[in-house]
């Protein structure tokens, strides 16, 4: 949060993803290089940086595939909320083992003339009119470009002085990057490839990321999202639907969505827009008496909104009230840490 | 997410989507039957054998 920064931010749970993220990606590579090392094709003898090259450089897509997957899933399913939690070091990772599979195609194909790898890189193919024969290198090198851009300034430190806006709006370019790297790929490795594997293995990522980014995106828009809005309330749901440490959330017309929260008998309603970079609080749950937020664990309290000290982040609060069992928010948000009284549940008329 | 984003979420994958899919489409549709290396200058390649 807010207090201080820290170069790594790290803790239990986050060491231990790293860990398992670190043993999954040398258990890939290991596969990967040994089943290339003992299954050549007849005719072909790719030499032990031919195979690091293929291996790092479907490694970086895979992984990338997957950081663009757990938003959307995250939506869908609880049971990626962690990787939502741990998304930024994965997408860290992923620059720097495209990062080596760049070094490793640069020294191995442009490394032994007089030339400087990286010109002989972006000038030995000009056929850019050719789709056939297109320089794909160049694709990569941009992929990478907007990577590191994206690596360098994934830091709380930018996050605060670029404004959580810009932050947001400059990594969505991850999406630029990945189209990049299929074009990269479908012009690239794919043109001179003959097992089908490598095709289809394309084709679905880069299907699985679209559709899901399409669904999710008309979902969070459709109109039958928007709540009506009677003398200013909302109907939420009624009390036995809400569950105990959730939210649900609420989007009035022309506004932005509120996270209405229970905490056992206890009635609390937030801005739905995390102060960090505008993770959906009511995706997220009350842990130690505080709303979470699932994209990085910023916490706000129920009952102004404020982070708990040294923090010291505020967010929107909201009027709630109980009538017959239904639970209702007041649309007009009050200024961001103002203390709202909570609705009892058994106060309700 | 704020609602501003939201949309422009959207409209980039409604931008890049088609996009990706009309490059995978063109680069599957002039694939070579048989893989080369045309990298190598022609002279060298049938040297080569």
């Amino acid at each position: 949060m807010s207090h201080g920064y820290k170069g790594v931010q790290w803790n239990p749970f986050k060491k231990r993803f790293d860990l398992w993220m670190l043993a999954g990606i040398g258990l890939y590579l290991g596969v990967f290089i040994g089943a290339s090392a003992f299954a050549q094709p007849p005719g072909e003898a790719f030499t032990p940086v031919q195979i690091l090259i293929r291996a790092t450089g479907t490694l970086a897509f895979l992984l990338l595939t997957f950081v663009l997957c757990i938003g959307p899933l995250a939506r869908l399913t609880d049971r990626f909320k962690p990787f939502l939690y741990n998304r930024r070091h994965v997408g860290v990772t992923t620059f720097l083992i495209a990062l080596i599979h760049a070094g490793l195609v640069t020294l191995w194909y442009h490394g032994f003339s007089a030339t400087d790898p990286l010109v002989s890189l972006l000038v030995s193919n000009p056929r850019y009119d050719n789709l056939a024969g297109f320089p794909f290198e160049s694709l990569g090198l941009a992929a990478l470009i907007v990577l590191f851009l994206m690596a360098a300034t994934s830091h709380d430190y930018w996050n605060t002085n670029l404004g959580p806006g810009f932050w947001k709006a400059l990594h969505m370019g991850v999406y630029l990057a990945y189209a990049l790297l299929v074009a990269h790929i479908a012009l690239g490795a794919i043109q001179a490839e003959k097992h089908p594997l490598y095709v289809w293995l394309l084709c679905a990522a880069s299907f699985t990321v679209i559709g899901l980014h399409v669904l999710t995106g008309v979902a969070s828009l459709r109109p039958a999202d928007r709540a009506a809005a009677l003398d200013g309330w909302l109907k939420v749901a009624r009390v036995e639907d809400m569950q105990d440490a959730r939210a649900r959330i609420i989007r009035p017309a022309n506004a932005e969505a509120i996270a209405v929260f229970r905490q056992g008998q206890i009635i609390s309603a937030v801005s739905n827009v995390c102060r960090h970079q505008g993770g959906p609080l009511g995706e997220g749950k009350i842990v130690d008496g505080c709303i979470t937020c699932p994209w990085h664990g910023f916490q706000y309290r129920l009952e102004d909104g404020r982070s708990p000290p040294p923090y010291t982040e505020k967010i929107a609060t909201y009027a709630t009230r109980i009538l017959d069992g239904v639970v209702y928010v007041n649309q007009e948000a009050n200024p961001p840490g103002t203390p709202q009284a909570p609705s009892l549940i058994g106060d309700s008329a | 997410m704020k609602r501003a984003h939201r949309k422009i979420h959207l409209l980039l994958w409604l931008v890049l989507g088609p996009l990706m899919a009309l490059t995978l489409v063109l680069a599957l549709h002039h694939r070579p039957a048989e893989p080369v290396n045309d990298t190598l200058p022609e002279a060298l390649s049938k040297a080569a054998g």
